[in-house]
């Protein structure tokens, strides 16, 4: 699919594009099997670093539920050569910037930085992953950082308090059954120790996948690399995975009582396929198709018609099975029930009498724009060749994903709808002010 | 789960001074100096005939277009709280070529988006889309910006919803906190009332009002269109010319007069009481400055030294020593006239006069110990350094032109930029902090569980308490 941008311009108005290809990524693997993406980009004169570790809240157990994250925040406090607050003043006093995030899957680094300071970056990343130095004090303060991130985000997100509460009971055997932030008990208890472990099992250069996007040259990468990355040893493979979440065998629900909730607010998944199953493009259109733009049936069937403030689909990257959430907001005289009634005809009809040629071609149209805006900057591009290559297996697919979304027919979205929206496959979970009565 | 919060800080506003006609088409080309080593790339800008101004800029990174209607009209002129925001979405209910539930599809089915919302000093029609498509999108965003139908029931539907809309906004303390702040700071100048509206001043809006704000306001000789994308220059300027040469206003185009602003002259705590909350969410502050301040650049690097980054002394102070917070920082926001400086966080209720003291404190060194080199350097390499990525894409590149637009700048300040932020002394930090950063009267908002911290909120000044779930904003 090289070129895939060129071949779809008509207009008279069209200037000739320069969007990225396949081509343009360059790979290469350190001998202690750290694997290196490069894009050359000169658009602006920036450039970025993201790390890709593969550890994240599915590689938990209880007792350290939340420690995946956690350790993403201890990974800024102090290495052997840039001590507590060094690495977030050098790299600020060289013009750059970073953040971070975990997931139930990874943990990212996120660089940004004028391409001049490279040699900072990797200096102070290969400080932190061969030499983290974790310090007591900075471990306390810091669990007083993250039960703030928790309660902040318990307070201002619906969405977070409902989430928690549905997957506990979506998942019994699977990991993904507790947030990434994790319980609160844990985080105030795990010790120096299981940190000191967590980095040691998680942090070698050979569970990492780094990606440099910007106005750089493979050649000056490849030196830094070799300079930095490449001393560190590689370790064992961390342990896999290998719980299997047991077939669901019929409806889970879940309450949540909040005061301050206007409207009820209504979390409905259903258990699908890891991200990599061939069934991911067909449920991703189907994501579309339902969920988003306000020409998509939920938006027409529940907003237009003044049932739901809002409504949305949600999927998210996975490396095992996960679920496919719907959220909705009720109106303002709507009931929890007639909400969830009405979201569930929708997605029957889809079972039930399929798509239309026209619907799947307006979504296969909004993944392209997606792919478009992702190719627009270097942040867009270096995430998502990263998202791509763990996910997907291969930072290739990220090219021949249009590809990939125009062989959906419309039966493929009404074989998947039929084969995982089913009640015994659905998790349902309500958040409002007050619980309804017994009858 | 992210290591920081990034908050975006949206200044949008309006300009009613600038001239309304002009003569003749005039067309300035911009062409990049070689003064810093990141430029805006290169534009060009027409006035038609009409009055409406055209702002143009090629890019050729991805197929893409974004257009930005920008009209000179934010909430600054509403004379009913939120009628500017109602007006721009009611243009999306429909028009002279399509429904809106054909506008709707024609949209998706392009994979393209059609948004409308105004901002305090402008309204904003914004359209993203495939090059390949543009002589159907520019057609349908003139015909919602110039030819919208109004429709009774989609209008009695959309303020059905914005009302409800509201009362959950009033669920996250993040989301509203600013509005709050603003009517506490600006009391009854047009920029104490919230953009969005409140419950109450809309339930009453009547679609005639509705009309009447579109045609005073929406008028060519008050709006331009800003361009920017994969698209021949010459090409697009001719078929954009074309296109919308037949729209007439309404009628001379009125200027709004600036209000008076008046600064706070006592200490004031506005206590949000929000009885199932877990953390109290706060901001202090005072006023700012407005868009055309020529020490902008230059505060925006003591900013971030103050609570810019994550290295600010607040941050490192709330978050990163105290473990307080999950962050803290503060920002300038600057509109036409005015503007506002605040500083934000939340800490758990228990800690919340800690918090509080430790920001005020924190806050004091910019008086009290001030500003070294060293920490001056490394401010400057961080503005610096994450200038460009701000004007990266197709739609940072029309919203940049939107502003200058409304607040009438041009490509020097980014072409200046990186000269201003150089030209920095540590004496002239000194007087900005002086002059600029508000010391006495700071103003507060507290939102959390009231029982818990009035007679904390009673330390900082006098305390006005409110229940959230009341209607509006406490203006």
């Amino acid at each position: 699919m090289k070129n895939i941008a060129l071949t779809l311009i008509t207009s008279m108005m069209a200037l000739s594009v320069q969007a990225t290809t396949q081509e343009d990524i360059k790979s290469f693997t350190l001998d202690n099997g750290m694997k290196i993406l490069v894009l050359e980009d000169s658009s602006i004169p920036n450039a970025n670093m993201y790390l890709f570790w593969k550890v994240g809240s599915r590689n938990e157990v209880p007792g350290i539920t939340g420690i995946s994250h956690f350790f993403e925040h201890m990974m800024f406090n102090g290495s052997a050569k840039f001590g507590p607050k060094m690495f977030d003043r050098t790299m600020e006093a060289a013009g750059g910037a970073n953040n971070a995030y975990t997931s139930e899957n990874v943990t990212v680094y996120t660089n940004w930085f004028p391409a001049g300071a490279m040699e900072t970056i990797f200096d102070l990343e290969a400080d932190r992953i061969a030499r983290l130095d974790i310090d007591a004090a900075m471990v306390e303060s810091e669990r007083g950082v993250v039960a703030s991130e928790r309660t902040t985000g318990l307070e201002n997100s619906n969405w977070r308090v409902l989430q928690e509460e549905l997957k506990g009971a979506a998942f019994r055997a699977h990991p993904y059954s507790w947030s990434v932030i994790g319980h609160e008990s844990d985080i105030a208890a795990w010790s120096l120790e299981d940190l000191r472990e967590y980095h040691s099992t998680y942090y070698a250069p050979n569970n990492a996948v780094v990606v440099i996007a910007g106005d750089v040259k493979l050649a000056e990468v490849r030196a830094m690399a070799d300079k930095y990355f490449a001393p560190i040893p590689a370790k064992a493979p961390p342990r896999e995975i290998k719980t299997l979440e047991p077939e669901q065998k019929g409806e889970r629900r879940v309450f949540v009582k909040k005061a301050s909730v206007s409207t009820p607010n209504l979390m409905l998944a259903y258990h699908i396929p890891e991200t990599a199953h061939p069934d991911h493009y067909a449920l991703d259109l189907l994501a579309a198709i339902l969920g988003e733009g306000k020409s998509s049936r939920l938006y027409q069937s529940l907003v237009n018609n003044q049932i739901a403030l809002g409504v949305e689909t949600y999927m998210p990257e996975s490396f095992d099975p996960n679920l496919f959430y719907f959220y909705a907001v009720a109106a303002a005289d709507t009931d929890a029930a007639k909400l969830e009634q009405a979201l569930l005809a929708e997605i029957a009809k889809v079972s039930d009498t399929g798509v239309t040629a026209a619907e799947l071609e307006k979504v296969k149209n909004l993944r392209l724009m997606d792919f478009y805006r992702t190719l627009e900057t270097i942040n867009g591009k270096a995430n998502t060749i990263g998202t791509f290559e763990l996910f997907m297996g291969s930072y290739g697919k990220l090219f021949s994903a249009p590809e990939e979304y125009n062989k959906v027919t419309p039966q493929d979205i009404q074989r998947v709808a039929s084969q995982y929206f089913i009640r015994a496959n659905r998790t349902v979970g309500v958040l409002a002010a007050e619980e309804e009565l017994d009858q | 789960m992210i290591r920081q919060l990034v908050t975006a800080t949206a200044a949008v506003g309006l300009v009613f001074s600038l001239s309304a006609c002009a003569p003749d088409p005039q067309t300035v080309t911009n062409v990049a100096p070689a003064v810093s080593s990141f430029q805006m790339p290169p534009s060009e800008t027409v006035i038609l005939d009409n009055g409406l101004t055209l702002m143009l800029m090629p890019q050729t990174e991805v197929p893409l277009i974004t257009v930005n209607a920008v009209v000179r009209a934010g909430s600054v002129a509403d004379h009913v709280a939120g009628i500017a925001s109602i007006t721009a979405q009611s243009l999306l209910l429909g028009n002279k070529l399509a429904s809106k539930q054909e506008t709707e599809l024609l949209v998706d089915s392009l994979g393209a988006s059609l948004n409308a919302d105004s901002g305090v000093e402008g309204s904003y029609i914004g359209a993203d889309f495939m090059t390949k498509d543009a002589e159907q999108m520019l057609p349908l965003l003139k015909a919602v910006l110039t030819g919208p139908t109004f429709d009774q029931t989609e209008y009695s539907k959309l303020l059905k919803n914005k009302v409800a809309a509201l009362a959950q906004a009033k669920e996250s303390p993040r989301a509203v906190i600013g509005a709050y702040f603003n009517a506490q700071l600006f009391a009854d100048h047009p920029y104490g009332s919230p953009s969005f509206g409140d419950s109450e001043s809309l339930q009453n809006m009547s679609l005639q009002q509705v009309r009447d704000f579109y045609l005073v306001h929406y008028q060519p000789a008050n709006t331009a269109l800003t361009i920017a994308g994969d698209f021949e220059l010459a090409e697009m300027k001719a078929y954009v010319e074309g296109l919308f040469s037949d729209w007439q206003g309404a009628g001379a185009v009125e200027a709004l007069a600036p209000e008076p602003i008046e600064a706070p002259n006592s200490a004031k705590v506005l206590l949000v009481d929000k009885p199932d909350a877990i953390e109290t969410t706060f901001l202090i502050g005072g006023m700012g400055i407005s868009r055309d301040n020529p020490d902008f650049v230059g505060l925006q690097v003591i900013n971030t030294i103050l609570g810019g980054r994550f290295t600010s002394w607040l941050n490192d102070e709330l978050r990163v020593n105290s473990g307080l917070t999950y962050g803290a920082r503060s920002g300038f926001t600057s509109f036409r006239d005015g503007g506002t400086f605040r500083i934000s966080t939340f800490t758990k209720t228990s800690t919340t006069e800690e918090a509080i003291d430790l920001a005020l404190a924190t806050y004091a060194r910019l008086w009290e110990q001030g500003i070294d080199q060293a920490t001056l350097d490394s401010a400057k390499a961080y503005v610096k350094g994450q200038f460009p990525p701000d004007y990266e894409t197709t739609g940072q590149l029309s919203s940049l032109m939107a502003d200058m637009y409304l607040f009438d700048f041009g490509p020097e300040f980014i072409n200046e930029f990186e000269a201003k932020v150089n030209g920095l002394t540590l004496a002239e930090t000194e007087r900005l902090i002086d002059s600029y950063f508000p010391r006495d009267n700071l103003q507060y908002v507290l939102i959390g569980r009231a029982d818990a911290i009035q007679d904390i909120a009673a330390k900082y000044g006098e305390v006005r308490r409110v229940d959230m779930q009341a209607p509006g904003f406490a203006r």
